[in-house]
């Protein structure tokens, strides 16, 4: 859930460890050289992860019940 | 027990290194003081509220607002000045367009449209308050400068107490106890401090989360702040303003502060527009009917005249580019990113906004104008604060004269021996326990069972109602759950030991609720209390003090700082 780790493209730097706003990864290198998402339903989605990876590595894969409500912006007009 | 890996000393220990912990950081250094530290939960590059950004920066400027008091005015008649303290308003007003310089002088975009503008968060034809800015890189910059100043950081340790002495019957603090949660395996860090100033941000996760309540990290503002004020409680420092709940309103389900980015008008289904402000998208205002009719996301929904939606259609293409631009600005890429995903366009779909669960959002710690507490040496800053004000630039003002404050302090005060503290030692072994312990509930059993108790007992209105038979029944079903916490919690490394750490914080918080909540015989704002259906006009001047004293919580009003 939330933060995904591209195992090919993924460095093992270990950036999104350290400045993960809700610590959830844990990155233990002698063990993987990828970080671990350890508590993913912690995840704030705030992005510092993705935004930060400097091999562009990580994406956000947003849990379903987050669903963004929306409505095509016609139908607000055409019923006015 | 849970080894000790080091005993620092500071002249400053900073506690959060969010906006308002790294102004005072870099204040205090810049004031003389030479052991600054920062303790910091995650780290301080991307950590709290503003971790990704945040775009507006409220403030004065002469050339534009003329006089100081109109915006004051304006601020304090709003509904968030409410609950503040004017005199600590005006100063941060006065101060706030020098701030924007030193941000700016940092490399902090203060001008992301060439010149300082006003927008949003605005009533057409008024003064507009909020500057627009450019703060995605707003954390970086301010480790850096603190960096530069010398102040140690120590990302990965957050606080979990105080320590506080006592001398002629007055309160004064003398360190921290931190936790090393760098490694799985937890350590402890003493700070002995002359001086500590408290910036953990504001505080989520006491109420079942609104959007997804089986999902309590999908919040507006950030959910690793939780519970911070219960630091400065425990040590016998004021709250005020507990018991107004802050309520934030945004996209659903997928929660996030930032809806003054949005550059859209609120309307009905049918195409009316919600409020009376504005009839088409307006990139200078914005719509403010969410910000001063605040309930009306649900309002809408239990009269069964809603949704609601945030309808940026009208808009035109640059202006729809400028505010996708802003969203990066304002820490938003997340919902920009799953949007794109999503094939999901402003410009065509238009998105149903709500009101989230009650926050402690400038809500908790009573401070002076100096951002001292009444714990001498104690001092705090931001969201955490109950009488100055939340967002971004209230936090930078606390923080920068707080900081300054407690350089001049502690320049005349030793440091006290904390290792032998029995109040510290008992801290210490109650944390040592929930590690030592083979099975137990964990921290989010407790949690979820405090967000319970406080979404039934302690409800934010207007549909919800408190009252005195409810307070008091929640009051008594918080000291079950307390001793169950106590007594069988279980953690089984440092990162669930630090969650354990804030629902202890969480249910200190939650005390501090129910008796506040209790004293206010009126009902004000979201406060709704059956047994007093009417806003007492003698209260608008005073504010409601809430305090622990030799274990007893003390509740007083006083009146406001003018
Ligand atoms: C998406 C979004 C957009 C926003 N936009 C705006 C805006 O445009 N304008 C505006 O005025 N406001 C805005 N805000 C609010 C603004 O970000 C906050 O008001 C501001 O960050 C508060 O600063 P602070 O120092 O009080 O707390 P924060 O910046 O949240 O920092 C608190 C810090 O304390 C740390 N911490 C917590 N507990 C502990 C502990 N026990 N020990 C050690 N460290 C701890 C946290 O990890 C964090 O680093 C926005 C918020 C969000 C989420």
């Amino acid at each position: 859930m939330p933060p995904v780790i591209d195992r090919e493209k993924c460095v093992g730097c270990g950036t999104c460890a350290d400045i993960c706003n809700s610590h959830i990864f844990l990155h233990e290198p002698d063990k993987d050289r990828v970080p671990r998402v350890r508590f993913p339903d912690e995840c704030w989605h705030c992005d510092s992860c993705v935004l930060d990876c400097p091999a562009g590595a990580v994406r956000l894969r947003i849990p379903l019940p987050f669903m963004m409500l929306h409505v095509a912006s016609e139908s607000l007009r055409r019923q006015s | 027990m849970i080894p000790v890996k080091a005993v620092l000393e500071a002249d400053l220990a900073v506690v959060g290194g969010g906006i308002g912990g790294l102004m005072a950081a870099i204040s205090a250094a810049e004031a003389g003081a030479e052991k600054v530290i920062v303790l910091e939960k995650a780290h301080v590059r991307r950590s709290g509220s503003g971790a990704t950004g945040n775009d507006h920066f409220r403030c004065f400027l002469p050339e534009y607002h003329k006089t100081l008091d109109s915006i004051l005015q304006q601020t304090l008649n709003s509904p968030i000045g409410m609950t503040r303290d004017p005199v600590i308003l005006r100063q941060s007003l006065e101060k706030s367009f020098e701030l924007v310089r030193m941000w700016e002088e940092w490399g902090i975009n203060m001008r992301p449209t060439g010149k300082y503008e006003f927008m949003g968060h605005a009533f057409p034809g008024r003064l507009r308050p909020s500057l627009k800015y450019d703060g995605r890189n707003q954390k970086a910059v301010l480790m850096t400068q603190a960096k530069k100043r010398g102040v140690r950081i120590f990302n990965h340790h957050p606080a979990l107490d105080l320590c506080v002495a006592e001398e002629d019957g007055a309160r004064r603090v003398t360190g921290v106890l931190a936790l090393d949660m760098s490694v799985p395996e937890p350590a402890f860090v003493l700070v002995r401090a002359k001086t500590v100033l408290l910036a953990t941000g504001l505080t989520h996760r006491m109420y079942l989360t609104g959007p997804t309540p089986a999902y309590m990290f999908n919040t507006s503002h950030c959910p690793n702040c939780a519970g911070g004020q219960a630091l400065a409680w425990r040590a016998g420092a004021r709250l005020v303003n507990m018991e107004i709940p802050y309520v934030h309103a945004g996209p659903k389900y997928f929660a996030r502060a930032g809806k003054a980015t949005w550059i859209g008008v609120y309307r009905y289904p049918d195409g009316r527009p919600v409020g009376p402000f504005i009839t088409r998208p307006d990139v200078v205002y914005g719509d403010i009917t969410g910000d001063v009719w605040n309930s009306a996301f649900t309002d809408v929904l239990l009269d069964g005249s809603g949704p609601v939606y945030q309808d940026c259609s009208g808009a035109s293409s640059e202006e729809l580019a400028f505010m996708r631009g802003a969203m990066f600005s304002e820490g938003l890429s997340a919902m920009v990113h799953y949007m794109d995903e999503h094939e999901l366009d402003p410009g065509k779909h238009a998105f149903e906004f709500m009101q989230y669960e009650p926050t402690f959002h400038g809500r908790g710690v009573e401070v002076k104008p100096d951002a001292e507490t009444s714990v001498s040496g104690l001092f705090a800053a931001g969201d955490m604060v109950g009488n100055g004000g939340a967002g971004i630039s209230p936090a930078a003002y606390l923080g920068w004269t707080g900081g300054e404050h407690a350089a001049k302090k502690a320049a005349v005060l030793s440091f006290t021996n904390i290792e032998d503290d029995p109040a510290l030692k008992e801290r210490m072994e109650l944390f040592s326990s929930f590690l030592k312990r083979e099975e137990g509930p964990d921290w989010k059993e407790a949690n979820f069972a405090l967000q319970q108790i406080m979404s039934d007992y302690a409800p934010a209105g207007p549909h919800r109602v408190r009252s005195a038979t409810l307070l008091r029944a929640g009051m008594e079903y918080l000291e079950q759950l307390r001793a169950e916490a106590f007594s069988h919690l279980r953690a089984g490394c440092s990162h669930t030991l630090m969650r354990t750490g804030e629902v202890l914080d969480l249910l200190d918080c939650a005390r501090a609720v129910l008796h506040a909540a209790l004293a206010r015989e009126e009902s004000r704002a979201g406060h709704r209390r059956s047994d007093f259906r009417f806003t007492n006009p003698l209260l608008n001047s005073r504010q409601l003090n809430v305090w622990l004293e030799g274990g007893e919580v003390k509740t007083g009003f006083r009146d406001k700082w003018m």
